[in-house]
């Protein structure tokens, strides 16, 4: 990756030299952990975004100023303030953990610059803490798991024990399943909420979630933790009695590698699986494995719609902070993940959630979409815009 | 024993002159580095305290300081209350349960005492982290900063504000430099070189401790108002262990029991990280280089080895003269 | 599932995750007992035996491989810091030490993200020792028996050689008062060594085996740090039998603090830390009295 922003850089560079240097027209701050434990998301969105850039050939329409999060909200603010007043940025683009988004939000509020959020899945952020200056274009924490409870239920579960990190996102997540999973009329049969980061082992919480007999565990976890939990639970041999459903972060094609056999049978909802078989999915993941040779995660995907969204609202008309943040929430298109629009009422995205299974593919493992739900569109939840 | 030796006095007026300089000549973004440093100097300053001068080296600096932001940021944010109470309630705060910190652990001494203080910290942010009421890791935000215009001052104005907050530095810099050169702080380095020999002097070391604490970790509530006032909004993040861990670093850099030392290390660490993370993500590295570096050339932080050279060339110029 | 079941098998969760402590602390213990030095980047070198450990296997297709080779290469690696860093800095002091190691840190965390990239990594247990095995009426993961195995194994070992051979009168003697060791004829300097490489031999060995359970991530040198040190102080510093019970303890209450007080779990271990330390201010069995 370094090798290839290098050579963007010097792509950019040479451009710049040459006749084309009043075409950088946008600037934008790509905002994102570089180092940290979210080092790797950030990476995946920003070659996402990059690559819709170069596959709309419009990389020289913009100036790229990129800054590191690392993951610390105090850190993340000071760097926005330095785009925002210093850079003069048009918008910004990027934040992947909610806490830095937190931090943040008052600020691009009040100075009327655009972020689009490639990632931190906060509900508040698009509920009661909404602005008109902040999109989501990846998903909120209970947008991916709402239509999962109903799912299901409709297979038949009926008793489910939960388990996630304890903190906000961890219980967002787990409120989102739990609610439609009731309404339908499932049974969470107990749950637990795992210390943050600092969970080694698994065994004891997978030991009590057996204890209590249930049809299934539901969970989320992510990056390294979902690595240690899938690992743990395939090595207890459990799959038959209670088999695992969860967020799809949790069997992510960025670390089912990691998972390996453990991982198959796993059932997880997301807003994107690199396996869709739709005529705008399939062109983009060949480009995509061209260009990186791997498979894009849902992180890249991000960071794909974040520069599509940007590139629509410039196509629109707009030209600055202003008519860029008002031009924003109007643009919808059909991409990688299926029809995508904006909410105006909220300013979350508003996209197709699909369940999906992971099975053995050859040597390695792939996504097979199960199920999918059109549409799915959050609750006001508070927010006047 | 502190001496607040004039090339002390004129290492201190060189950074802090540099610092308002980079504020007001520096852009935007030096204003925020100007803050951090400042939050971080003052931060370094309550640890070289009681870390330099008594020896008791503390890992929860960082959660006394997270816990003065969260008084100051309760008090303002949820109750309304006017900002300068809630920051004195803060630094209370702060001070209250460093005493406590202090009085329950003086018994033990060395990692012990490190470890001991870890755990208190650790708690403290596990507490807060897990609170529903503040926020739990998604924070609190609508910190106000102080109102000012009485004197005719805007802090909400990133200048001004970077300012007052070196303006913190000298204050606390100035109170821990009074307080080391009263007879509080000489019996305070007298217990850290002979504990034995004070209590047979009849001093009361387990008190005296705690009071360091108290002081120290007061300064470091100083520093909790100014980072709660800087991004108007708080996060556990603040609390964890780490960020005591860094202070420390911070400290030992610049030079333990120096008191200046440990401003120009933060100065130092602070612009480094920024400089090198410009060209690489990968400016740990950078960092940890240094630090290896800055031991293995004396192990007395970049200004106790400054200062060590100087003062060696300087005796030696006078054994020369009395030959 | 029976009230009885359920208990065993907690009990084998905090024995198992008791022994990766074990591993990782001892060396830290008895480094520091003979050393007295605080070497803050044994985690880091813990990190390297699992990294290290993951690319062995998947260059040789064996785990058995990694599992003898890791711990060597880390024990290099250690090798080479004794001789650049950790000779001079003996009688530097412990601030220094402290901030040498935090730098070697800082260094280890960056090698990694180099050359193993940012994305955490697994790794699979050997054929033999996946599945379950059945042990009191309860199926219990094989790999999860073998850590409890290898743990015993080795602290059975090292109590052994420390207790009942010359090496360990040496050690012990030289944990007592190394200038009285060196008068009595003993090669201190290369007794240090010896011990040293073992106690990295031991990180990189941990750092292989916790590898299929825990996999490899860039922070797991720091995040393993705490709770590693807080074993080393309430067991006491320099003190085999200290690792041993401070291992135990922490990790039984990690576990058992897991299952039952879920909603307290992250905050029993420092309570107990605190506790122990307030009232025994030098740990629970203190290498010197």
């Amino acid at each position: 990756m370094q090798n290839w922003i290098s050579t963007i850089a010097v792509a950019a560079v040479l451009s710049a030299a040459g006749a084309s240097a009043a075409l950088a027209e946008t600037t934008v701050g790509l905002l994102l952990p570089k180092s940290g434990v979210f080092a790797a998301l950030g990476a995946e969105i920003d070659d996402g975004f990059m690559f819709a850039l170069e596959e709309a050939g419009r990389v020289d329409e913009f100036t790229i100023v990129r800054e590191d999060t690392e993951v610390k909200p105090p850190v993340g603010l000071a760097k926005a303030r330095k785009l925002v007043l210093q850079d003069k940025v048009d918008t910004i683009v990027g934040v992947v953990s909610s806490g830095v988004l937190g931090a943040m939000r008052d600020f691009v509020h009040q100075a009327e610059v655009p972020l689009i959020v490639a990632n931190a899945g906060n509900d508040h952020a698009t509920g009661k803490s909404c602005s008109p200056y902040i999109v989501r274009v990846s998903f909120s924490n209970s947008q991916i798991n709402r239509p999962m409870g109903e799912w299901m239920y409709e297979q038949g579960i009926r008793k489910i024990y939960t388990l996630a990190p304890d903190y906000a996102a961890g219980h967002q997540m787990i409120d989102g399943f739990a609610e439609t999973f009731t309404a339908a009329g499932g049974e969470i049969v107990g749950g637990e909420f795992t210390p943050f980061g600092q969970t080694n082992d698994f065994g004891p919480y997978l030991t009590t979630a057996r204890a209590t007999n249930p049809d299934g565990i539901f969970v989320f976890y992510a990056g390294g933790e979902a690595i240690r939990f899938v690992k743990q639970y395939g090595s207890f041999d459990i799959k038959a009695d209670v088999p695992l459903y969860g967020s799809g972060f949790l069997t992510s094609p960025l670390y089912v590698g990691a998972e390996g056999d453990a991982a198959i049978g796993v059932k997880a909802s997301l807003h994107y699986v690199p396996t869709l078989d739709t005529p705008e999915n399939n062109a983009f993941v060949a480009a995509f494995k061209a260009r990186f040779d791997r498979m894009p995660s849902e992180y890249a995907v991000q960071g794909y719609d974040s520069a599509r969204l940007l590139l629509g609202a410039i196509d629109a008309g707009a030209t600055d902070r202003a008519s860029i943040a008002a031009a924003l929430p109007k643009v919808a298109y059909t991409g990688p993940r299926g029809p995508l629009e904006i909410d105006p009422a909220t300013n979350n995205v508003v996209q197709n959630i699909y369940i999906y299974d992971t099975v053995k593919d050859g040597d390695g493992l792939t996504q097979k979409v199960v199920g999918q739900v059109n549409g799915v569109r959050d609750a006001v939840n508070g927010c006047k815009l | 024993m502190f001496h607040q030796t004039p090339a002390r006095s004129f290492t201190l007026a060189v950074v802090l002159a540099a610092l308002v300089a980079y504020a007001t000549f520096g852009g935007f973004f030096a204003r925020e580095i100007v803050i951090e440093i400042a939050i971080l100097a003052i931060l370094a300053i309550s640890l070289d305290f009681v870390a330099g001068f008594g020896g008791m080296v503390s890992l929860f600096h960082g959660a006394v300081m997270g816990l003065s932001a969260y008084g100051y940021s309760v008090l303002t944010a949820k109750f309304g209350i006017h900002p300068i109470p809630a920051a004195f309630a803060g630094i209370f705060l702060a001070a209250s349960f460093g005493a406590a910190v202090a009085a329950i652990a003086s018994r033990t001494s060395g990692i012990f005492f490190i470890m001991a203080t870890l755990a208190f910290g650790q708690m403290l942010y596990t507490i807060i982290f897990k609170s529903r009421w503040l926020g739990g890791d998604d924070g609190m935000g609508g910190i106000p900063r102080f109102d000012a215009s009485w004197i005719g001052l805007d802090f909400n104005d990133s200048l001004q504000f970077a300012i007052f907050a070196v303006f913190g530095i000298a204050v606390c810099y100035g109170i821990a430099a009074l307080l080391l050169r009263s007879a509080f702080g000489r019996t305070m380095c007298g217990i850290h070189g002979n504990e034995p020999r004070m209590r047979a002097l009849g001093v009361s070391t387990w008190k005296h401790k705690t009071a360091a604490f108290a002081i120290s970790s007061a300064i470091a509530g100083v520093a909790g108002v100014f980072a709660a006032q800087h991004t108007q909004y708080i996060s556990p993040e603040l609390l964890f262990w780490t960020v005591s861990g860094e202070v420390l670093i911070v400290v030992i850099l610049g030079g333990l029991g120096t008191l200046v030392g440990p401003v120009l290390g933060a100065a130092i660490f602070v612009l480094l990280k920024h400089e090198v993370g410009n060209y690489t993500d990968h400016w740990h590295i950078v960092v940890g280089l240094l630090l290896i570096v800055t031991v293995m050339a004396g192990g007395r932080g970049i200004y106790g080895q400054a200062e060590h050279w100087i003062t060696g060339r300087s005796r030696k110029a006078r054994e020369s003269l009395n030959a | 599932m029976s009230d009885a079941a359920f208990w065993i098998l907690q009990l084998l969760n905090a024995l198992q995750y008791s022994m990766l402590l074990f591993l990782l602390s001892i060396g830290l213990t008895v480094i520091f007992g003979l050393l007295h030095f605080m070497n803050l980047a044994h985690g880091a070198l813990y990190m390297m035996g699992a990294y290290i450990g993951i690319s062995i296997t998947s260059a040789t297709g064996s785990f058995w491989a990694a599992f003898f080779l890791a711990p060597l290469a880390v024990t290099a690696i250690g090798a080479v810091l004794y001789f650049t860093l950790i000779r001079r800095l003996r009688n530097a002091g412990p601030m220094n030490q402290v901030l040498v190691t935090f730098g070697l840190i800082f260094v280890f965390l960056d090698i990694v993200r180099l050359g193993w990239g940012d994305i955490a990594l697994g790794l699979d247990a050997p054929t033999a020792l996946q599945g379950t095995t059945k042990f009191l009426s309860v199926s219990y993961p094989t790999y999860r028996f073998f850590i409890i195995g290898l743990g015993l194994v080795v602290m059975a070992t090292l109590m052994t050689i420390v207790s009942r051979t010359q090496i360990g009168a040496m050690i012990r003697a030289s944990v007592e008062n190394d200038d009285m060791a060196a008068a009595m004829g003993i090669n201190v300097g290369r007794l240090f060594f010896a011990v040293f490489c073992v106690g990295c031999a031991l990180a990189g060995l941990a750092g292989v085996v916790a590898a299929p359970v825990f996999s490899a991530t860039t922070g797991m040198g720091i995040s393993i740090l705490i709770p590693t040190l807080i074993v080393v102080v309430i067991g006491g510093l320099g003190s085999l039998q200290g690792a041993v019970v401070g291992s135990l303890i922490v990790g039984s209450i990690e576990t058992i603090g897991a299952a039952v007080l879920p909603g307290v779990a992250s905050i029993l271990i420092y309570v107990l830390l605190a506790v122990i330390l307030v009232v025994r201010p030098a740990g629970l069995i203190p290498a010197r009295v």
